[in-house]
This record gives structure tokens, sequence and C-alpha cells, in this order.
């Protein structure tokens, strides 16, 4: 058995046509668990009681599971309910209909809301007081400053850690081929199934997910490049 | 729930699954312990700019960091045998296709933390303001005295927080393994699902057994930082 390059290019092509679900999972569990983390974030910045305990507890341990460990819990509960609960609710769709990707959204979209609501939480202790007070002195209320002038000011804080977190779930997505849903990696396995050429598969999967993230780092530096530009023309 | 789940079960297999950890433990040990020394290794070639071999190391960090772990243990699972199988056979009689896999997931998780670890002591190193080294030049230090006694020191603490959230990780991406054969944690929890048609509680187990030592690691590794931060004055 030796490496075949016209089997790593069948899974190369393969792959190819399956990064569309990858990069789909990943971009809108990202922007899903943003939203979600800087709610978060901004609860327990502001100390609202009994969320922000209540958030501050779910976070610290649920940062402790493995996200694999989560999916194949999740997927086992609904392969287990989903029966009793469709039916309780009269939908009559059959299990073997829905997507397992449903699952992996769920999955990845918790895990990822800890996540970055963290690295919110890390971005507003570097935003100063004053400038809650400057929105403050203008008449603006609590949330039109948070909108308008602490947010915006997170920007350049948060990007270096955001695209780490992007990153790292492009790198989870693959998880979600334990369940069964077809992405890159199991798109590249599709034709080594035929002729064992396992290896030739895998690496095609690696270069296809090294494209991607090398894609997300060129756009991550663009951004972080423009969204400085008040910082360094004060400086 | 019934049916579905009981605690009598739960109570039953939860031993049963963490007789499991030591599996964990030990690739986690493993990992770390060689993983860190390659990872010195890389950090200072990368430093001190060596040509080829840092350009080198810049596309291996970038592969380790671009490629889900899962992908890089499997290449390292067929791979490894495809292209040294014939040297082992030949030179030390060892065929590569007969070794647990439990080897080539430390091989994947070693590499993997090479770049990673790696890429956190070149920060910590390089955040060590050039002056600290000035400062040792100045009062008659070689190099080698100022790099162990004034730029170390000093670089550890800036890097063990980073070292300890990585090492948790670690731990969580032994969760992978279980893909591979190997039976660990979620190995034990999924044979005894098959065995017993019931795999809630195995899993259920394995989420606590996670989640506990991890937090429990995170615990110890806070402890460690603030033994360190006891000797410098409180900033601010």
């Amino acid at each position: 058995m030796s490496f075949s390059i016209t089997s790593f290019f069948d899974s190369f092509k393969s792959a190819l046509l399956y990064a569309p679900v990858t990069i789909k999972l990943t971009a809108i569990t990202f922007v899903v668990s943003l939203l979600l983390g800087a709610v978060i974030a901004t609860v327990r910045n502001y100390r609202v009681p009994v969320l922000s305990q209540f958030f501050a507890a779910f976070v610290t341990i649920y940062l402790g599971l493995p996200t694999m460990v989560a999916l194949l819990l999740y997927n086992l509960l609904f392969m287990t309910f989903y029966s009793d609960v469709a039916a309780a609710l009269h939908i009559s769709v059959p299990i073997s209909d829905v997507n397992p990707i449903f699952i992996g959204y769920i999955t990845l979209i918790i895990g990822t809301t800890c996540s970055v609501s963290e690295s919110i939480r890390g971005a507003f202790r570097g935003i100063e007081k004053v400038q809650y007070e400057a929105g403050y002195s203008i008449g603006m209320g609590k949330f039109k400053t948070l909108t308008r002038i602490i947010f915006p000011q997170m920007v350049p804080i948060l990007l270096p850690g955001m695209q780490n977190s992007l990153i790292g779930l492009l790198k989870a997505s693959n998880l979600v081929s334990a369940i069964s849903v077809v992405e890159i990696m199991t798109g590249a396995l599709l034709p080594s199934l035929m002729y064992y050429s396992y290896l030739e598969g895998y690496v095609a999967a690696a270069l296809v997910y090294w494209m991607i993230g090398a894609a997300i780092e060129i756009l991550a530096h663009f951004a972080e490049k423009n969204s400085g530009k008040y910082l360094k023309r004060t400086a | 729930m019934g049916n579905y789940f009981s605690a009598e079960r739960f109570i039953n297999v939860f031993p049963k699954v963490i007789s499991n950890l030591s599996v964990n433990l030990h690739i986690v040990f493993w990992s770390m312990l060689l993983g860190t020394i390659l990872a010195i290794f890389v950090a200072v070639l990368r430093i001190r700019r060596v040509p080829v071999i840092s350009g080198l190391l810049g596309i291996y960090i970038s592969f380790m960091r671009g490629t889900p772990l899962l992908v890089q243990m499997m290449i390292a699972f067929y791979g490894i045998p495809i292209v040294l199988g014939n040297l082992f056979l030949n030179l030390f009689g060892i065929n590569l296709n007969r070794l647990e896999p439990v080897i080539f997931v430390e091989i994947a998780i070693i590499l993997n933390e090479g770049a990673f670890l790696g890429e956190i002591f070149r920060g910590a190193i390089t955040s060590v303001p050039s002056v600290q080294a000035e400062a040792g030049y100045s009062i008659g230090m070689t190099g080698a005295q100022t790099f162990y006694r004034i730029v170390l020191p000093q670089a550890f603490k800036v890097a063990l927080p980073h070292y300890g959230v990585d090492f948790i990780g670690v731990f969580q991406n032994t969760s992978l393994v279980f893909i591979l054969g190997v039976v660990d944690l979620l190995g034990k929890a999924k044979t005894l699902g098959a065995a017993t048609g019931h795999s809630l509680e195995g899993y259920l187990s394995a989420a606590i057994i996670y989640i506990s030592f991890s937090l429990f690691l995170k615990g110890v590794f806070l402890l460690i930082e603030n033994r360190l931060n006891n000797g410098t004055a409180k900033a601010v």
C-alpha cells in the first residue's frame, strides 16, 4: 500500500464538494454564538441578579465538558426522546427525516457561546469607566451607550481572540462526523471507502481544512488592520 | 424519563467508566511531557530565526493549528505505518501495523502540542522586555546566564496561565481517541452501552468525570499561579 495521487485527487474533489456544509455550520454557529455570548457577557458585566449567577455557574461547568462528549450525549437524548416529544407536539416528521446536523448546530452553539462570552467579558474590562460616563453625560441611555460607545470599542480588543475562536470552531465542526453528518472529512473519505485509500482521504481533508483556515487568517488580518484605525490616529 | 434512565444502572456503570480515566491520564501525561520538550525546541528555533528550519516550522505550526486534531490522528494512524513501516520492520523488526492505536494517538497529540505550546513559549519569551536582558548583560552575565536566570523565570510566569488552559484542552481532546478504538472513558461508556442497551448512564458518567476533572485541573493551575505571584507586589 502506498500513497496514490489519483485517489488523493478524487478525495480532494469530494472534500471540496462538502466544504460548504462545514463553512455553513461554522459561519452560522459563529454568528449566533457571538450574539448570545454578547448577551451573556453583558448580563454578567452588569451583575443582573439571579441571571448572572446562573450564567457564571453554567459557563464554568460547561467549559469543562468536551465537545465530543456533549455531542454524543445530545445525540443520544435526541434519539431517545424524539418520538415522545414529536408526538406531544404533533410533529409528524419521522426521526429518519431529521438531519442530524441540527444536533451539531445545538452542540457547537452552546459550547462556542460559553467560550465567546468569556472573551467578551474580558473585553469589557478593557473599556474604561470614563467611556460609559461620556455616554451618560450626553444623555444616552444604558442601552444606547452600550451599542454606540462600548461595543464598537471592544471590536479591536476582541478580534485576535475571535480569530482563534473561529478557527477553533472550524476544527470543532469536524466532530459532527461522529453523528454521521457528511462534512469535509467524511466527504473526503467517500472515494476512500471504495479503494481503501484512507490516508489519501484524510490528507485531502486536512488540505481543505488548512485552506479554509488560511482564508480565515487572511480575513482576520485585514479586519485587524482596519478596525484599530482610530486608535492609531491618536497615538 | 422512566425507562431510559435508572439511578441503579448509573451507580453500577459509574465505577466501570471511571476506572478507564487512567487511559486518558496516561495519554495526557506522555503527550504533555514530550510535547513540552518538543515545544521548547520549536520555540527556541523560531526565536533564533534559523534560516530554513524557521520557515519549515512556520508551515508545521500553521498545519497543526489549521487542521482538526481528529484528522491529524487519522493521518498519523494510517500514514505512519505506510511511510515508516518498511524501515521499522527491517531495522528493528517492529511491525507498525500491529502497534496499539493509542501510540499513534499520542504521536498526533505530541506533534499538535509541539506547535501550540511552541507558540505559547515563543510569545512568553518575547514578551519579556529587552531591558531585562540588557540588565543581565550590564552586570557581566553571559548570554546563557541571562536567559536562564533573568528571562526564563519571567517568561515562565507569563506562559503558565496559557499552559494551564492548554493542558485542560489536551485532557478534553482525549475524548476523541475512542474513534480510533482506544477504550478510554467514552470508549468504555460506548462498549457498556452496546452490551446493555442503555447508553445514557455511561455517557452521563463520562460527562461528569470530564467536567469534574477539568475543574480540578483548573483549580490546581490557579493554585500554582497564586503561589508564583506571592513574591511580587500587586501592580495597579
